[in-house]
């Protein structure tokens, strides 16, 4: 320990100071541990569990044989969890950051008050609600409206509903981060809102509204109730978006159906699939990242 | 001669008052000093100059504030216009994560000047004027922030003269600042009065001295007394500046 920096901190202190710092010192360290061990044992045990199952078949090839999926991979399950991402997104992303962009720019009267309840409201709706509305709106034949079926355009924007509150928030949030003096040194120069909002309070906030995007998205690749009504579930590829031939799979309820396998051979691949989809949240995440580089620095984020 | 000129002019947050029975005048090429101890109303005093407190909720005004001759705040002046006229320097430098080209190319990009010319030349012509041309000019597109503070004010500064205001409002320029930079404010303040009008807020009664004309003092929200710099320093006629000046209280 010569030479530490907790050796230099506590050098000349009383015992009594010195054991308050070793106490708190530690206490950090047990926090810390019981912060990031929840993901560390999450790495673990897919990794341990599933690894055996991770070759380049798996994610390339549709599953097969008997019961379903104990041959082959899982390509319904990550082709179907990034179209209905894609449609899910296209909806909630130009949604939310329009709502985020108004609440922020009109975030002190009556109707923003309105939109901000309602939206808090919403993020508070059970998926499985979604699901169920989604299914009366979206699916059936008798319902109100678009007699999709079980269809990757009623799953995907049943979700991109959930997204959309998420998004929001989040988006004004950001905005609200963009410290004032900016904004008012491009009020003091004669710029609109309008202009001060796309020139410097949106190139500012746009790292905290991919890091709104990104927490959305995780929201909805986990989902499965949402699905369960209106989208289920695809053994092979789609040949469209809506109707009879429009469901997709789903890694997340490829995930749920194959652990209710009663094979040890399907439980690993389970695994194995939890691994990939870790695997496709890290890379959104990193993209994300990269994307809003720029932005980051001006937030502060980074160097 | 007066550019801008207030008169009975009181300012309100949420039915606080924060400035009671302003009256003063703001000519021409010349810089006024507004001193004062923390707390007095010299910062709320600018920021209702260009209508910087509109966005305060709860601000409200009564009185008179005129540029050129027309009522800033009831004559249907927008305010976007009447910040174009009337530009405002913050007390911490301000510039935006811009290379140091746009940030002095954004007051007229926002006016929607496209040419690549104009706005080189007008960004030059700036720079030179707030005094930071040669130590940049090699160096137009690197990020503002990385300049020194001292030049990143002076930055805020062509920010401003860029679209060519009438008045130049500063809130404590200087006092974020080291010295050498400060005096290099002050030189600039110097060389831009023959051209603005300016007001300056400072909390430095030594640099009121070196660059005002004219220095009004303010005391919980009311102009005590308003007058040639020279004779508030050395003969005030109120007791209170007198106190203030010689550091009894502030
Ligand atoms: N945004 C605000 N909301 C409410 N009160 C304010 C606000 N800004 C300033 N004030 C109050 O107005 C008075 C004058 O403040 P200010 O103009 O900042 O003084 P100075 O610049 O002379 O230090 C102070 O009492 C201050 O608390
Ligand atoms: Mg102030």
């Amino acid at each position: 320990m010569q030479g530490s920096p907790m050796n230099g901190i506590s050098e000349g202190l009383s015992p009594f100071r010195r054991f308050r710092n070793l106490l708190l010192g530690g206490l950090t360290g047990l926090f810390f541990f019981f912060a990031v061990s929840p993901l560390l044992l999450i790495v673990y045990v897919a990794w341990n569990q599933g690894r055996s199952a991770l070759n380049w078949e798996f994610i390339s090839t549709l599953p097969s044989g008997f019961p379903l999926g104990t041959e082959g991979g899982i390509l319904n399950g990550i082709v179907g969890s990034l179209v209905l991402v894609v449609i899910a997104s296209s909806l909630s992303v130009p949604v939310g950051i329009w709502a985020g962009l108004y609440l922020w720019q009109d975030g002190k009267s009556r109707q923003a008050g309105l939109v901000r309840l309602l939206s808090d409201l919403l993020l508070g709706v059970p998926s499985v609600v979604w699901g169920i509305v989604g299914f009366y709106v979206f699916s059936t034949s008798t319902g109100m409206g678009f007699h999709w079926g079980f269809s990757a355009m009623a799953g995907g924007l049943t979700l991109g509903f959930i997204m959309v509150p998420i998004v929001t928030r989040v988006t004004e949030q950001a905005l609200r981060d963009v410290p004032m003096s900016f904004i008012e040194g491009s009020y003091a120069l004669g710029a609109t809102r309008w202009q001060t909002m796309r020139s410097v309070a949106l190139p500012g906030a746009m790292a905290g509204i991919g890091t709104g995007i990104l927490l959305g998205i995780l929201n909805v690749l986990g989902q499965t109730a949402p699905l369960v009504f209106t989208n289920y579930y695809n053994t092979g590829l789609p040949s469209s978006l809506v109707g009879s031939q429009g469901a997709v799979g789903d890694l997340a309820m490829q995930i749920f159906i194959y652990v209710h396998e009663p094979s040890q051979l399907l439980h690993v691949k389970a695994m194995a699939a939890s691994l990939v989809l870790l695997g496709i949240v890290l890379a959104l995440d990193i993209g994300i990242r990269l994307m809003t580089w720029g932005s980051r620095k001006i937030a502060g984020r980074v160097g | 001669m007066a550019r801008m000129s207030v008169s009975g002019f009181y300012a309100y947050y949420s039915e606080n008052p924060a400035l009671r029975n302003i009256s003063l005048e703001i000519p021409d090429r010349q810089v006024l000093a507004l001193i004062g101890p923390s707390g007095c109303g010299k910062t709320t005093f600018l920021r209702s100059l260009n209508r910087m407190n509109d966005f305060v909720k709860g601000f409200s005004v009564k009185g008179q504030v005129t540029l050129d001759d027309v009522d800033i705040y009831s004559s249907g002046l927008h305010p976007v216009v009447l910040r174009r006229r009337v530009g405002m320097v913050f007390q911490k430098p301000n510039p935006f994560h811009k290379s140091i080209f746009e940030n002095v190319a954004y007051g007229l990009r926002i006016q929607g000047v496209r040419s690549r010319l104009i706005l080189s030349d007008r960004v030059e012509q700036s720079l030179r004027s707030a005094a930071l041309w040669d130590e940049v000019k090699d160096r137009l597109n690197s990020s503002a922030f990385s300049l020194s503070g001292g030049q990143q004010q002076r930055l805020c500064i062509a920010r401003a003269l860029a679209v060519e205001p009438e008045v130049l409002l500063l809130d404590e320029p200087a006092s974020a600042l080291d010295p050498i930079s400060t005096a290099r404010i002050e030189e600039l303040i110097q060389d831009l009065k023959t051209q603005y009008a300016i007001v300056i807020v400072t909390h430095n009664m030594q640099q009121a001295a070196r660059v005002s004309d004219r220095t009004a003092f303010f005391l919980t929200g009311e102009m005590v007394e308003i007058g040639e710099t020279s004779r508030i320093f050395t003969n005030p006629s109120d007791e209170r500046t007198e106190d203030y000046i010689t550091g009894r209280f502030g």
